[in-house]
């Protein structure tokens, strides 16, 4: 019993010593907390409807530990009609990032795949996107958004300002808390920028998908293991004057049974800026031959026109109309959005 | 009639001169940073690669923190068109992506000269552009041979 006591006022002092000295740690550490949010009007013609409705609310913290050792945490909350209270919580990034030297880092957790510029730049920002919607080749999981994984960085090296990023990760299929299998997925990517506005960039993606992960589109569960590379290419102007953006990707899926297929996505966003008004359009192209066991065989190109009209930096309005052809269809409607940052 | 349009002329010149140094006001924008971190010269160059979070790291290793006078000041909408060819609100935007990427730690935003030399004597490796005054007692960066920007 005595020994209990003991114990416990050793404890309690502890926890008295402990206090003052956690709370002036937080004094010291730069926290902050800022998001996304949208609101949305849109008429489909397939339907024969205007609805309102809302987007994702997106929030990121960042915080500085110390020197070296930075944070960021990124938080989605969106309506879901399966969940008991029609919304969902999904983590998209904690990224635990270490700064060895100069520009280079090693960066832990779940990240953006760095596999090409919209991804990494724009992701759930949207208040930053050029139009209201993603392009077809992050709408259709293309390419994959996000990665489990350690990466080595760098950027703005030398009179180019290379970039670049080696990233392991669990690979697609796996869980936010263990890898699928044994097969590590592997993304290398450069980018330079020679000039002020412009960014080249350029990727590689491998990945073993095993059998029973889920498919593009979450639909079925693959029958056979697939092995996968992806190859991107982009290049982005954001000037005083106009925008340019295109991007597009081949992807080679492999298995035992049937053979090689190739698939290519892409994307080409040019806009003109008359001072805070900005007339845009954008073209999206996909093509997934038959047989392909991960994508879905659909060849599907898209026209959207738009304009977005920037009050400030945190709050954005955009107009668009968009088409859609596949092997489905026609589609088209248009949308208006509040897109803010707070 | 001379009367009335004499001290009337003489009014105007008095407000017309007034206004002057108002108009186009230009401030003598200095670059002040901590004992630590930050060299005494700088290229225009390297100090723009610096305000843009291209560099994480002074040369002797210390970490860079940026501070900046706020959009709303005239000072900081200054320093946005001279080292970063934007206005205030586009540079908000700039920095606002580049933290949101998690590719730079954002930059300290002051309302007054006082507050971010204060921060600047403060903390290493730290670096600002504030309005130059007698009573700035901070280490000064000369750019491109320049005191002021």
């Amino acid at each position: 019993m005595k020994i209990k006591l003991f114990i416990k006022r050793k404890f309690s002092c502890l926890i008295l010593i402990a206090l003052p000295l956690s709370v002036a740690t937080c004094s010291a550490q730069d926290t902050q907390i800022r998001g996304f949010a949208e609101v949305l009007a849109s008429y489909q013609d397939a339907n024969k409807k205007t609805s309102f409705g809302l987007g994702e609310q997106d929030l990121f913290i960042t915080s500085e530990l110390n020197d070296r050792f930075s944070f960021l945490g990124e938080s989605v909350f969106k309506y879901s009609a399966s969940s008991p209270t029609y919304f969902d919580i999904s983590i998209e990034r904690i990224v635990v990032k270490y700064n060895i030297k100069g520009n280079h880092n090693i960066l832990i957790g779940k990240h953006h795949t760095p596999i090409n510029y919209w991804n990494d730049t724009y992701h759930h920002g949207r208040v930053f996107f050029p139009t209201i919607y993603r392009p077809d080749l992050f709408a259709d999981h293309f390419v994959p958004i996000h990665t489990t994984g350690i990466s080595l960085q760098g950027h703005d090296l030398g009179k180019l300002k290379f970039g670049y990023d080696i990233m392991v990760g669990n690979g697609i299929g796996s869980g936010e808390t263990a890898d699928n299998d044994n097969t590590k997925s592997l993304t290398l990517a450069v980018s330079i920028k020679p000039m002020k506005h412009l960014r080249i960039g350029a990727s590689f993606y491998s990945d073993k998908i095993s059998k029973g992960a889920k498919d593009s589109h979450s639909s079925m569960n693959l029958v056979k293991d697939v092995t996968q590379q992806l190859i991107t290419g982009s290049l982005s102007y954001f000037g005083k004057r106009f925008e340019f953006l295109s991007e597009a990707t081949s992807a080679i899926d492999k298995t035992d049974s049937t053979g090689t297929k190739q698939s290519i996505a892409g994307y080409a966003y040019a806009g003109v800026r008359l001072n805070k008004f900005i007339p845009y359009v954008r073209a999206d192209y996909s093509q997934v031959p038959e047989g392909d066991l991960y994508f879905h065989h659909d060849t599907r190109t898209s026209f959207t026109g738009g304009i977005r009209y920037e009050i400030n930096y945190l709050t954005v309005i955009k107009l668009e109309y968009g088409h859609t052809e596949n092997d489905a269809g026609k589609s088209s409607g248009i949308t208006a959005q509040i897109a803010i940052g707070f | 009639m001379k009367k009335i349009l004499t001290p009337l002329f003489a009014v105007s010149i008095l407000i017309l001169t007034a206004l002057a140094p108002a108009i186009g006001q230009t401030h003598n924008l200095i670059v002040i940073s901590n004992a630590k971190g930050a060299p005494t010269e700088l290229s225009n160059k390297e100090l723009v690669s610096v305000m843009r979070g291209e560099k994480q790291r002074w040369n002797d290793g210390t970490r860079i923190s940026v501070a900046l006078m706020k959009s709303s000041t005239s000072a900081g909408e200054e320093t946005s068109q001279k080292i970063y060819g934007m206005t205030g609100d586009e540079v908000n935007k700039f920095w606002l992506a580049l933290v949101f990427q998690g590719k730079a730690k954002a930059p300290v935003f002051f309302n007054s000269a006082n507050e971010l030399e204060t921060f600047i004597l403060q903390t290493p490796g730290a670096i600002g552009i504030v309005e130059g005054s007698p009573d700035i007692k901070s280490k000064t960066t000369i750019v491109d041979g320049k005191k002021t920007l």
